[in-house]
């Protein structure tokens, strides 16, 4: 970190103009943006005060909030400047104290430009700087879209030269009815409409419009309403369901699109607020395939990229949300390489495993509640024992593993499977694991340790003589020393 | 794959041993204490079979502890294997399920030593061994001192020489 400031006669970027050597400030607009929200909110909360009590004490004090509001916005517009170095952008705050961050330009991993319905309309944009867990990170909120456009450029390819935007893949519209597919997004409507219920009970409370009374009856009006009611509106919950979970879908993922450009790939998504993320090639590590049962059956995957110190990766990895699985395999080729295949089995012995380990979780609890004398969840649990039967068959027969000579794979689990591709040369470890269990069936479950997306990949109950194998096959000069009988004598010996 | 070369010292299993004596009996103590608390109580919300047993929750904790003092640490300490060939790190540890790890000193980022009050005591040290990646980080406890300390600056020493971008 600089303290000094602007005293230090750092060498300025040349394709910078000059003017930005004491700092560049933010749009004017910014405060506009901030402020709006706020003063919407305390124009609303202003509003209910002058009609319940008229000219009181509550609207003078929400009228000095929005004063203090406006001021606040201003003069954090009017202290915080940022100025481009050569190897480095610093972020200087000076109000009171004096703060200066600076990011080191070659920490710097990814560039993200978001956009909220507000901002768009003034055309303006937040610019996220993310580097890494040693740079740190820094937001600029915010500047002009052009502005924007050129720090990225700037931040991203270090010549400051413009490199082409080129498309590798993007989203059709009829993808987006894949969305009801993923567990995910078919819950997000009943979390939105809980928060949104809970923020109107809370306002009504808080207008002393619930009281017991009100809330009682109608509590008492559902119980009482007739059975058709209830069934037509479960029935209306349960259409509305994938409806709204393509809306949602449609809100974060409309027109993904991925670019390369020059060294980083860019993914750009999202109907109001529209985001983009930029990633680092040289920090990608691997790609990941995942999919559910239902995705499975309509032949849908989603696919992220594994990047080396890249935080929200799930959100912020993602290449394709859904898109039908030769695409997504096509796009991974692009992005990564032609992938290993086809996947290697794991052998027989392995299945049992993943039955025993499917089914004694249920099976377990069942024993205890049945000692407990509770035979209904007893009953209930035996009743998932015996579909994990099925469960674990499947887990099993998706187990796989592969390689090439330049990625390797490994696939596993069935409710939520994933295909994992690690280029070798991102390989930091191994890892072999054996249970007892495991070693008197001769399995091993062999880890990839990767320094990017979770950090291992686990190739679950391979044959154990595959698992050196294919570890000595990768990286033969990490394991061949240990393949053969120990040299004695020599060394430290303890 | 053939085992590591060398041995963690026999010290390490009076080490174990201590650590998991403590563990079990602090455990003891809270099945103790749950056995007294609900024999007096008279609880009705449980039903009639737990409280009767209750006072075997003792017995079973104290049981599986025993076992576990006796069995467990030598069972690692034949388990418990360690090697530093050229340019890589080979260590088994583990006792029920074991685990093989090879972990190359061009991709270590940092390596502290450490000891706890038992090992201090016992003359021991641990070593941790930090890669990018959880999965590919290492702990290898039990070792003397002197062979810890050597070891951890020869590694440290070697990963700087070696070091490549690759994380």
């Amino acid at each position: 970190m600089n303290v000094h400031g602007e005293a230090s006669p750092a060498v300025r970027d040349p394709h910078l103009p000059d003017d930005s050597a004491p700092g560049r400030r933010l749009h004017p607009l910014t405060f506009v943006v901030g402020a709006v929200r706020e003063m919407l909110a305390l124009l609303a909360a202003g509003a209910t005060g002058l009609l319940v009590g008229g000219l009181s004490t509550a609207f003078y004090f929400t009228l000095a909030g929005l004063l203090f509001g406006l001021v606040f916005h201003v003069v954090s517009w009017g202290t915080f400047t940022y100025v481009l170095y050569d190897d480095r952008i610093e972020l200087r705050r000076a109000l009171v104290g004096r703060s200066v961050k600076s990011i080191p330009r070659d920490r710097i991993r990814g560039v993200d430009i978001s956009a909220s319905l507000p901002h768009r309309l003034l055309r303006l944009a937040v610019v996220h700087i993310d580097a890494g867990a040693d740079g740190g990170e820094g937001t600029l909120n915010a500047v002009s879209r052009q502005e924007a456009e050129r720090l990225r450029r700037a931040l991203l390819t270090r010549t400051g030269a413009v490199p082409r935007l080129r498309p590798l893949g993007r989203m059709r519209r009829r993808w987006y009815v894949y969305a009801p597919l993923s567990g995910a997004y078919l819950l997000t409507p009943f979390a939105l409409a809980g928060s949104l219920l809970g923020t109107l009970y809370n306002v009504g409370d808080d207008l002393g419009l619930i009281t017991r009374d009100r809330v009682e009856a109608i509590a008492h009006d559902m119980v009482g309403l007739p059975p058709a009611v209830v069934v037509a509106l479960a029935i209306l919950v349960l259409l509305a369901m994938p409806i709204m979970s393509i809306v949602v879908f449609m809100l974060f993922n409309w027109d993904f699109t991925l670019y390369a450009r020059g060294g980083s790939l860019v993914a750009e998504r999202g109907l109001i607020t529209r985001r983009s993320v930029s990633l680092e090639r040289r920090r990608l590590r691997g790609v990941e395939l995942a999919d559910n049962p239902f995705e499975r059956m309509s032949g849908v995957a989603r696919l992220g990229a594994l990047v080396t110190g890249l935080g929200d990766a799930a959100h912020r990895g993602r290449l394709l949300p859904a898109a039908p699985r030769p695409v997504a395999v096509s796009l991974a080729a692009r992005v990564l390489g032609e992938l290993p295949g086809p996947l290697r089995r794991h052998p027989r012995a392995a299945r049992g495993r993943r039955v025993v380990r499917a089914v004694a979780p249920p099976l377990g609890v069942g024993a205890l509640a049945l000692l407990a004398g509770q035979p209904w969840v007893a009953g209930t649990c035996g009743a998932l024992a015996v579909l994990a039967v099925p469960l674990g068959l499947d887990r099993y027969r998706q187990l796989g593993h592969a390689t090439d000579d330049a990625r390797l794979t490994v696939r596993s689990g069935s409710l939520r499977r994933r295909q994992v591709v690690v280029e070798h040369g991102a390989v930091v470890g191994w890892r072999i694991r054996r249970t007892l269990f495991q070693r008197r069936l001769g399995l091993a479950t062999l880890s990839v340790a990767v320094g990017a997306g979770e950090g291992g990949y686990q190739a679950v109950d391979m044959a154990e003589p595959d698992a050196v194998a294919l570890a000595a096959a990768i990286t033969p000069a990490w394991v061949t020393p240990f393949l053969a009988a120990p040299t004695p004598g020599g060394g430290r010996r303890t | 794959m053939r085992p590591p070369a060398y041995r963690v010292s026999p010290r390490a299993i009076a080490h174990w041993a201590i650590e998991y004596l403590l563990v079990w009996g602090l455990l003891f103590g809270l099945a103790l204490g749950v056995a007294a608390w609900i024999g007096d109580s008279g609880w009705s919300a449980l039903p009639g079979w737990l409280s009767d047993r209750v006072r075997l929750l003792p017995h079973a904790v104290g049981g599986a502890g025993l076992l576990m003092v006796a069995v467990a640490p030598v069972w690692r300490y034949r388990v418990h294997r360690w090697e530093v060939s050229a340019d890589v790190l080979y260590t088994r540890t583990g006792w029920f399920s074991r685990e093989w790890l090879l972990v190359p000193v061009s991709r270590i980022q940092t390596v502290d030593t450490e000891q706890g009050w038992i090992e201090r005591l016992l003359g021991l040290a641990t070593i941790e061994v930090n890669t990018a990646s959880h999965t590919g980080s290492s702990e290898l406890s039990g070792l003397p001192v002197g062979v810890a300390t050597r070891l951890a600056e020869d590694l440290a020493h070697r990963a700087h020489d070696l070091r490549d971008d690759a994380t």
